[in-house]
C-alpha cells in the first residue's frame, strides 16, 4: 500500500535508494580516518586499561570495602537506560502507526543494540572473575550446581539477554525489505550478506504479511519487556536493604530515568549521523526533534517528580540510616555539587522543551541531550556508589572515588560506540527504507499534519 | 488436593519460619558480652593468623580493603569530658536470613547445614552483590593476588585455602575447627561437646569476652548465656535474624544506644 | 569425511604434539614442585596433623606461656597456653604476632662483619666460625691486656637461666659489666612496693575480686605488668561473679584503651595523679574509715592533702574527689593501682607511694579483692633494671672504659631518648658486637653482628614476676628448625667460653644452651616442689615438663597485716605535682607518651599483623599519629590529618593530627613504638619517634626515666603525611550498635532473673 502523497512528494523512491546506498558504499577518507581514530581510541582507554585490570585485579578501581558498585555499575545502568528508549520508541510508535517514526526507528534500534552490549560488556568488567561469567548461565552440569534465581543479579542476566534477544530480533525483521531491495545494487560481500540475510524475501503479499505481523508481534512483547527489564535492573538496588537502595520508587523511577536518558541518546544519534550524512537530513527532520523534545519534557516532569519523591520518602523514614545516606548525597559527600547540577541537567534544562521554537532548533537540542545524558549519568552516580559509603555501621563509612581505569573505561566507551556504529552504518542501511518509501514522506517543517 | 496444598504450605511456612535451622544437629552461636570487651584487638591479630588473612599496606587500608575479617568498631559519645567509649567486635553474623546469600547469583553463598554462612570461594565470581547487600559490612575481597614476603609464607594455616584474586571472603567461624572438631567427635563416635569447638578469636580473647557453641544444646555456654536479660543482635530490626548474639554493655549515662533516635 | 590416512595422520600428530607439551612442560616447571617435600617424613611429622610445641611468649616481660602449632615442620600459629596460670590459653594481639617474628622476612639472615663506617650499615657476611673467631680473638686480647673489665654487655630484662649463664660468663672472664635494659621496667613499682608494703616483689592485683578499681594511669589490659592476666581479672572482675558487677573508675590526663572500658574517666592535670590519691587518702581518714591507732599522725601528714586545698591544681571538682572517696570505702573490698602512666613522671615513686598509701588506709591490702602480697622467691635473683644503668654505661663509654660491647636484645637506640646522647657514646667504643635478630638502630652501629634464634627456636626459660598468685616456671623449647643461619644466645657464649682456653672451658662444660638449661633444672627437680609434676626421673620430669610448658605451685602469700608507718609515707609521697621541662608560656601543652598496645616499646613495630591492627583508640594504622582534644584543634585552626609538627625543648617531631575527645585540652599524646629508622620494611617510615624528643630527666630516687616530664608547642608542619584510619565515623548517631543498660536495670535484671 502506498500513501497517495508519496507520489507528489519530491523525494522519490530511486532517491531513497540511491541516498541510503551512498551511506553505505561510498567511503570517503574522512571516514576511515574517523574510524581509525575511534578504535585506536577504544583499544587505548577501553580495552587496554580493561586487560591491565584483569591482570593485575580489580584493586586497579577506586572501589573498597563499603563501596563496591562503583562507576562499572553506573555505566552498567546508563546504557541498559539509553538502550531502553531505542527499541521502545520503534515499537511504540510502530504499534500506535505513528508516522514520523519510521525514519529515526532504525536508527534507534541500533543504539539498543550497542547499549545492551556495552552494558553488558560492563557487567564483565564489574566481575572480579570474569573469565568464570559463564557459572551466571544456567547450564546443566554433573555436579548439580544451579543458579540462585532468588537473587536480583540473576534476573538480571535473565532480562537483558532476553531483552537482547528480542530487541536484535525485532531489528532484523525490520531490515529484511531492506536488506532485499540493497541485495541488487551492492556488489562483493554485501551482495552475498544481504542475500543471505534477507532469507530470499520477493515482496510477495503474504512475506509482507509475515514480516509486519512479526514486527507487531515483537513490538507488543518488547514493551512490556523495556519496563520490566528495567525495573529489574532497579530491582538490584531496591531488593537490597541499605538505605539509599531500599526503595520501592526504584522501579519506575529507574524506568523513566531510561527512558529520559534513551530518548536523549536517541535525539543525539539522530543529530549525529545527520551531521555525518547531511542527506539523512532530508528523512530526520525538525518534526523528528520537535516530537521528541515533547516526550523529554514529559518525561523530564515524571522524573523530577519521582526525584522528589524519592527524596521525601528517605525523609519520611526519619531514620538515621535514610538521613545519612540524604545528608550525604546532598550535602556533605565530596560529590555533592553533582546533585545540583543533576537537578540543573535534568530538571532545569529540559524545561526549554516549552518552546517549539528551541524543539525545532536542532543544535539547541543536541547541547540539551548531552545536559539530559550528563544528568542522567550523574542520578545513577549519585545513587550507587554514594548510596553505599554511607551504610548501616558508621564505623565503616568509606567514600569512593573512581581510579584512572575507571575513568578510561567510561571514556573509551563512547569511543567503542562510535567505531561500532561507523561499522554498522557500512554494512547495514541506517534508515528504513521500505518503511520511509511507504511513509508520506516529507517532512519537512512540519508538513504531513 | 487440599491436603497436598496444605503440606506444601507447611513445608513453606516452616522454611520462613525463624528457628528453621534447628532441625539441623548444630547452630553454632556467638555470644560476646559488650561488658566484658575492652576493644584490645587480640582477636583481630589471631584471626589474620588462622585465616591467612594478607596485610596489605597502608596505601590500601587507605582505601579501606584491610582484610579484617573480625574488627573492633569503636564509637564515643559525648564531649570531654564527659566521654564514653563503647566497642563491640563485629564479624560476620552468620545470619538464618542472611542479605548476601539472597544477593549472589551462584550459589558462592548459602547457608549449610549447621546453620552457618559459607562462602564457596571457588564458585565466586566477584558480583560484590553479597558485600553490596550485607548490613554489616563484612565481606572483603580480594582486590589483588596478595603475596606474603618470604618466609613469612612458611606461616600460611595449610588448614585454610589462601584466596585467589577476585573472590570475596570473610569469618567462617573458623570452620576448619568445626570439621576438626567434627572429625574427631566421630572417631569417638560421638557428638560435639560444648567447647570443642573454639574459633581463633574466641580462644584469644584474654577477657572472655566471646564464647562460641551450639545453640541447640540447651546446656552449652551460648544457651546460657542467651538466656540472659542484655542479649540483642545487632540491627535486629532488619530481621536478618545473626547467629551472633551480643550482651549489652552495662553503662550508666550512656544516650540510650537502643532507641532508634528520630533526628533531622 | 575422515579417510584412513588422515586419521592416522592426525593420530601421528596428536601424540608428536602430546610428546613435545609433556617435555616443555617438564622442561618448564620449577626444579621443586613436589606436594609434600619430603617422601619419609621425620617421625613425629604427619602431613597434616598439627603438633603443638609449649614455649614462652617473649613479646613483652609478662611471661605468658604459650603453645605453637606446627605443621610438616613450619610454625603455623602461637596460642596461650591453656595450663599457664599467667594467661590460661589466652593471648594478647602482640602474643599472637610473635610468629612474625620467627619468618620476619628482615631478620639478620647469618652473621655479619661491618665493612663501610659505622652506622653506615654496609655489611659483609661471615661464616659463624669468622664472626665467633673475631669475637673471641678481641675477648683474648682483653685478658692479655688485663683489662677484662672493659668488656661490656648490655641485655633486655631477661629473667631465665639464661641470665645466669651469661652472669658466670661475665664472672668467669673477670668483668663485672653486666647491665640490663628496658623501657618498661616497673622499676618505680618495685622501689614504692620496697619501701612501703616491704615486698619488692610485684603484688597480685586482685582485679577480679574487687568492687571497684580505681586506677591511677595504669593501662593493665594494654601494657601494664601482665596484660592477658589482668585482662581476664577484669572480665571477672565485670561478668565473673553473680549478681555483682565492679565498679571501674580510670583516672589519666589521656584516656587509655583500659580506661576506655571505665565507667568513668576522671581527667586529672598531668603530674596531680599522686596527689588525687593522698587527697582522697585525706577524706578517707578525715571520715574515720581509717581506724587504726596513728590515725591522728595520718591525719596530720594528709592535711595538706585537703582537696579544697588541691582541687585546683589536680583539675577537679571537690565534690568529684569527695565521692571517690565514699565510693572507695563502701561497699569494698575495693582496690588502687597506680600504672606506668603513674610512675612516668619524675615524682613517679611518690605517686605509687601514695597508691599504696590509699590502698592501705582503705584497708585493701591483704585482702581479697585488693593487693595480695607475694613473698619474695628468693630462689631466682633478678637484677634491677633501671634506667641508671643505660645511663652508666653511656658514661663509662665516653670516659673509654668500654673495650667491647655485646648487645642482646635491647635497642636503646630507639628506647631511650635522645637527649640522653647515647649514640655519641656508643661511638667510643671499640668493638659493639650485638646478638640481635634485627637490624634496628642499635644493631645498625655494631661491628660483628651474630644473629640470634628467636624464642621459638632457641632453648630457655623465664620465672615471671609471680604475681599470678604462683610461682611460676616457664619453659621455652625449639618448636621449629631454625629458619636461617642463626644460633642460640646461650650456644653463642658457650662457644665463646670453648675458644678462650681450657681453663675457660672448664668452667662451661656443656656442649649447647639446652644441655645447660636441663642440667640448672636438675637442681629445681632436686627440691621437687612443682605443682603437678612429680616424676621418678628427671628424664621424666624434663619431658613432662616440656609438655606442660612449665611448672607452676602457689607462692607464699604474706598475709594481711603490712604495718606503713607515717614516717616511711611521708618521706616518699609526692610534696607537689610533678615537673616538666619547658616554660608554660612557651610551651603551652603537656606532651604524654604512651606504649602503644601494638607496638609496647617499639619491638613490635616490625610485625606486619601488629601494623596493621587498628589501634584500639584511634583506628590508625601503619603509622603514628598526634592525639589532641577536638576543642583545642578549633583553637588552633586545626584538622583533622594535618600534619602537625610537636616541639619540646629538646627537639620536635612530626606526625599527622587525631582528633580525639578522651584527652585533656591542655595535653597532646603520641604512641610510642613508631619511627624507626632501621628495623626493616615494617617498621621503616612510619613516622618519628617520640622519645626524640623528651628531655633525659629522671625519677631522683630511683633514677628511672621520667617519660611524662616535658611540655611541648605544636604547630602546623610543612611536612606531608597521612593518616591512615579505619573508621568512618566515631559516632553511633543512635543506631543502637553498642547497646547498654544502665547499672540500675542490670541490678534489676539479676533480681528478677
Amino acid at each position: 500500500m502506498v500513501h497517495p502523497k508519496a507520489m507528489k512528494s519530491d523525494i522519490t523512491y530511486k532517491d531513497i535508494n540511491e541516498d541510503i546506498l551512498n551511506v553505505i558504499t561510498k567511503t570517503g577518507s574522512g571516514y576511515y580516518i574517523v574510524l581509525a581514530c575511534t578504535s585506536v581510541l577504544t583499544v587505548l582507554l577501553y580495552f587496554l586499561p580493561w586487560a591491565y585490570q584483569i591482570h593485575v585485579g580489580q584493586g586497579v578501581t577506586g572501589l573498597n570495602v563499603p563501596d563496591l558498585w562503583g562507576v562499572y555499575l553506573v555505566n552498567f545502568v546508563f546504557w541498559v537506560g539509553i538502550a531502553h528508549a531505542g527499541t521502545l520508541i520503534s515499537a511504540m510508535l510502530y504499534i500506535t502507526n505513528t508516522p514520523w517514526r519510521r525514519a529515526i526507528a532504525r536508527s534507534a534500534e541500533t543504539l539498543t543494540f550497542f547499549g545492551l552490549i556495552l552494558a553488558s560488556m560492563y557487567v564483565f568488567i564489574h566481575m572480579g572473575r570474569p573469565w568464570k561469567f559463564y557459572w551466571t548461565i544456567p547450564y546443566p552440569n554433573q555436579r548439580m550446581i544451579w543458579l540462585n534465581f532468588q537473587s536480583p543479579l540473576m534476573f538480571d542476566v535473565f532480562a537483558i539477554s532476553t531483552y537482547f534477544v528480542s530487541s536484535s530480533v525485532f531489528l532484523y525483521f525490520g531490515m529484511i525489505p531492506d536488506l532485499a531491495s540493497l541485495r541488487h545494487r551492492v556488489t562483493g560481500w554485501r551482495r552475498r550478506l544481504y542475500t543471505f540475510l534477507s532469507l530470499g524475501w520477493r515482496g510477495t503479499d503474504r512475506q509482507w504479511y509475515v514480516q509486519g505481523r512479526a514486527c507487531m508481534y515483537f513490538a507488543s512483547f518488547i514493551i512490556p519487556l523495556v519496563v520490566s527489564v528495567h525495573s529489574i535492573v532497579a530491582w538490584d538496588f531496591a531488593l537490597s536493604i541499605v538505605p539509599g537502595y531500599h526503595k520501592t520508587i526504584f522501579a519506575p523511577y529507574f524506568v523513566t530515568g531510561a527512558l529520559f536518558s534513551g530518548f536523549a541518546g536517541v535525539t543525539l544519534m539522530m543529530s549525529v549521523v545527520r551531521w555525518f550524512f547531511p542527506v539523512i537530513r532530508k528523512y530526520i527532520t525538525e518534526l523528528h526533534y520537535d516530537r521528541i523534545g515533547i516526550f523529554l519534557l514529559v518525561l523530564s516532569l515524571v522524573w523530577s517528580y519521582l526525584t522528589v519523591m524519592e527524596v521525601i520518602t528517605g525523609l519520611y523514614t526519619n531514620t538515621s540510616q535514610e538521613m545519612e545516606s540524604l545528608k550525604y548525597k546532598l550535602l556533605t559527600s565530596p560529590y555533592s555539587y553533582l546533585f545540583a547540577l543533576m537537578i540543573f541537567s535534568n530538571s532545569i534544562v529540559p524545561l526549554l522543551f516549552i518552546f517549539r521554537k528551541i524543539r525545532k532548533t536542532v543544535n539547541i537540542m543536541v547541547v540539551m541531550s548531552v545536559f539530559i545524558l550528563i544528568g542522567m549519568w550523574l542520578e545513577r552516580y549519585l545513587i550507587i556508589p554514594n548510596a553505599l559509603s554511607r551504610k548501616f555501621l558508621p564505623y565503616m563509612w568509606h567514600d569512593y572515588s573512581p581510579s584512572w581505569v575507571e575513568i578510561s573505561i567510561t571514556a573509551g566507551t563512547f569511543f567503542f560506540l562510535i567505531s561500532m556504529f561507523m561499522v554498522f552504518l557500512k554494512v547495514f542501511p541506517i534508515i528504513s527504507l521500505f518503511e520511509v518509501k511507504e511513509d508520506s514522506i516529507p517532512m519537512k517543517g512540519g508538513g504531513g499534519h | 488436593m487440599p491436603g497436598i496444598i496444605d503440606r506444601l504450605s507447611k513445608r513453606l511456612k516452616a522454611y520462613r519460619t525463624p528457628g528453621y535451622y534447628k532441625k539441623y544437629d548444630y547452630h553454632w552461636t556467638m555470644v560476646v558480652d559488650l561488658d566484658k570487651c575492652n576493644g584490645c584487638a587480640a582477636c583481630v591479630v589471631a584471626c589474620h593468623a588462622e585465616n591467612n588473612l594478607p596485610t596489605v599496606g597502608k596505601d590500601e587500608c587507605g582505601k579501606s580493603r584491610a582484610f579484617n575479617w573480625i574488627r573492633i568498631e569503636r564509637y564515643v559519645e559525648g564531649e570531654y569530658p564527659d566521654v564514653k567509649v563503647k566497642f563491640i567486635p563485629i564479624m560476620c553474623q552468620h545470619c538464618d536470613k542472611a542479605r548476601c546469600e539472597l544477593g549472589c547469583p551462584v550459589y558462592a553463598t548459602y547457608h549449610n547445614q549447621d546453620g552457618l554462612n559459607v562462602q564457596v570461594y571457588n564458585r565466586c565470581v566477584g558480583t560484590y552483590t553479597c558485600a553490596t547487600y550485607c548490613p554489616y559490612d563484612v565481606r572483603r575481597f580480594n582486590w589483588f593476588t596478595y603475596k606474603w614476603d618470604e618466609p613469612l609464607d612458611q606461616q600460611l594455616n595449610p588448614d585454610v585455602s589462601v584466596r585467589e584474586m577476585g573472590v570475596m571472603e570473610k569469618c567462617t567461624f573458623c570452620i576448619q575447627r568445626i570439621r576438626v572438631a567434627k572429625d574427631k567427635a566421630k572417631d569417638e563416635e560421638r557428638e560435639i561437646k560444648d567447647g570443642d569447638v573454639q574459633p581463633a578469636c574466641v580462644q584469644s580473647c584474654p577477657t572472655g569476652a566471646m564464647v562460641f557453641g551450639d545453640l541447640n544444646d540447651p546446656n552449652s555456654s551460648v544457651s546460657k548465656l542467651a538466656k540472659s536479660r542484655r542479649t540483642y543482635r545487632l540491627l535486629e530490626k532488619y530481621n536478618t535474624e545473626p547467629s551472633v548474639i551480643y550482651l549489652k554493655r552495662v553503662m550508666d549515662g550512656s544516650s540510650k544506644g537502643h532507641e532508634e533516635r528520630h533526628h533531622v | 569425511m575422515l579417510n584412513r590416512r588422515d586419521f592416522l595422520k592426525l593420530i601421528g600428530l596428536g601424540g608428536v604434539s602430546t610428546g613435545a607439551g609433556f617435555v616443555l612442560k617438564e622442561a618448564m616447571e620449577p626444579p621443586v614442585a613436589k606436594l609434600i617435600p619430603y617422601l619419609v617424613p621425620p617421625e613425629d611429622t604427619v602431613p597434616g596433623v598439627a603438633n603443638w610445641y609449649a614455649g614462652l611468649c617473649t613479646q613483652c616481660s609478662a611471661g605468658c606461656g604459650v603453645i605453637t602449632k606446627t605443621m610438616e615442620g613450619r610454625a603455623k600459629k602461637i596460642e596461650g597456653n591453656p595450663l599457664h596460670p599467667i594467661n590460661r590459653g589466652k593471648l594478647c594481639a602482640r602474643g599472637q604476632a610473635g610468629l612474625q617474628v620467627l619468618y620476619n622476612p628482615d631478620r639478620v639472615k647469618g652473621p655479619l662483619k661491618r665493612v663501610g663506617k659505622r652506622g653506615e650499615g654496609e655489611f659483609r657476611e661471615v661464616s659463624w666460625e669468622e664472626g665467633l673467631s673475631i669475637l673471641s680473638g678481641n675477648l683474648k686480647d682483653l685478658t692479655n691486656r688485663n683489662e677484662a673489665g672493659k668488656l661490656y654487655l648490655l641485655t633486655s630484662a631477661l629473667r631465665g637461666h639464661l641470665t645466669s649463664l651469661l652472669v658466670s660468663f661475665m664472672d668467669s672472664f673477670g668483668s663485672s659489666n653486666y647491665f640490663q635494659y628496658e623501657l618498661f621496667n616497673n622499676s618505680n613499682l618495685i622501689y614504692a612496693n620496697s619501701v612501703t608494703i616491704g615486698s619488692g616483689a610485684i603484688p597480685d592485683y586482685d582485679i577480679a575480686n574487687t568492687r571497684l578499681l580505681l586506677s591511677f594511669g595504669a593501662d593493665f589490659m594494654g601494657t601494664w605488668l601482665s596484660p592477658v592476666r589482668y585482662a581476664r581479672s577484669y572480665g571477672d572482675m565485670r561478668q565473673g561473679r553473680p549478681g555483682v558487677r565492679g565498679r571501674f573508675v580510670q583516672i589519666e590526663p589521656r584516656l587509655s584503651m583500659t580506661g576506655a572500658s571505665a565507667d568513668e574517666w576522671v581527667p586529672v592535670r598531668p603530674g596531680t595523679e599522686g596527689i588525687l590519691a593522698l587527697s582522697i587518702a585525706y577524706l578517707i581518714v578525715e571520715e574515720r574509715h581509717y581506724r587504726g591507732a596513728d590515725a591522728k599522725r595520718w591525719m596530720d601528714m594528709l592535711k595538706r592533702y585537703n582537696p579544697d586545698e588541691v582541687a585546683g591544681e589536680i583539675d577537679i571538682s571537690v565534690r568529684k574527689i569527695g565521692e571517690l572517696a565514699e565510693e572507695f570505702v563502701e561497699g569494698g573490698p575495693s582496690l588502687a593501682i597506680g600504672g606506668d602512666n603513674l610512675a612516668s613522671y619524675d615524682n613517679g615513686i611518690g605517686n605509687l607511694v601514695a597508691v599504696n598509701v590509699l590502698n592501705y588506709l582503705a584497708g585493701s591490702i591483704g585482702h581479697k579483692g585488693g593487693v595480695l602480697l607475694n613473698g619474695k622467691d628468693k630462689t631466682f635473683k633478678r637484677k634491677s633494671v633501671p634506667y641508671a644503668q643505660l645511663t652508666k654505661l653511656g658514661d663509662s663509654a665516653l670516659e673509654g672504659d668500654i673495650e667491647t660491647l655485646i648487645l642482646y636484645n635491647t635497642n636503646p637506640l630507639f628506647t631511650a631518648p635522645s637527649g640522653m646522647k647515647l649514640g655519641a657514646s656508643l661511638e667510643n667504643i671499640p668493638l659493639i658486637v650485638s646478638l640481635s635478630s634485627f637490624m634496628d638502630e642499635t644493631t645498625g652501629m655494631a661491628d660483628l653482628i651474630l644473629p640470634a634464634h628467636t624464642s621459638l627456636e632457641d632453648w630457655g626459660d623465664d620465672f615471671a614476676d609471680h604475681g599470678a598468685g604462683y610461682s611460676v616456671a616457664t619453659v621455652m623449647q625449639p618448636a621449629v628448625s631454625p629458619v636461617f643461619d642463626t644460633k642460640g644466645v646461650g650456644d653463642v657464649f658457650l662457644a665463646l667460653a670453648a675458644s678462650l682456653g681450657p681453663g675457660f672451658k672448664k668452667d662451661f662444660p656443656w656442649r649447647s644452651f639446652g644441655d645447660f638449661l636441663k642440667d640448672a633444672w636438675k637442681k629445681i627437680y632436686r627440691r621437687n616442689r612443682g605443682s603437678g609434676i612429680k616424676e621418678r626421673s628427671f628424664e621424666d620430669f624434663w619431658s613432662r615438663l616440656l609438655a606442660a610448658g612449665g611448672w607452676w605451685t602457689p607462692s607464699p602469700k604474706i598475709s594481711g597485716a603490712v604495718n606503713l608507718s607515717v614516717g616511711k609515707a611521708s618521706s616518699h609521697i609526692p610534696s607537689a605535682a610533678a615537673g616538666f621541662d619547658g616554660d608554660s608560656d612557651k610551651f603551652p601543652f603537656f606532651l604524654t607518651v604512651y606504649s602503644h598496645s601494638a607496638f609496647l616499646d617499639g619491638r613490635g613495630a616490625n610485625l606486619p599483623w601488629l601494623q596493621e591492627m587498628p589501634d584500639p583508640m584511634t583506628s590508625v594504622v601503619w603509622g603514628t599519629w598526634v592525639e589532641m582534644n577536638p576543642k583545642t584543634a578549633r583553637h588552633l585552626s586545626l584538622k583533622e590529618g594535618d600534619m602537625i609538627r610537636v616541639e619540646s625543648p629538646y627537639g620536635e617531631i612530626h606526625a599527622p593530627l587525631y582528633l580525639y575527645p578522651g584527652i585533656r585540652p591542655d595535653t597532646v599524646a603520641v604512641p610510642i613504638g613508631q619511627g624507626h629508622t632501621s628495623y626493616g620494611r615494617y617498621a621503616k617510615e612510619r613516622g618519628d619517634n617520640p622519645l626524640a624528643i623528651l628531655p633525659p630527666r629522671v625519677d631522683t630516687r630511683t633514677g628511672a626515666l621520667a617519660l611524662n616530664s616535658t611540655r611541648v608547642r605544636v604547630f602546623k608542619s610543612t611536612r606531608s603525611g597521612k593518616l591512615v584510619k579505619m573508621e568512618g565515623s566515631a559516632r553511633e548517631l543512635g543506631r543502637g550498635i553498642v547497646q547498654t543498660v544502665s547499672n540500675k536495670e542490670f541490678k534489676k535484671m539479676g533480681k528478677e532473673a
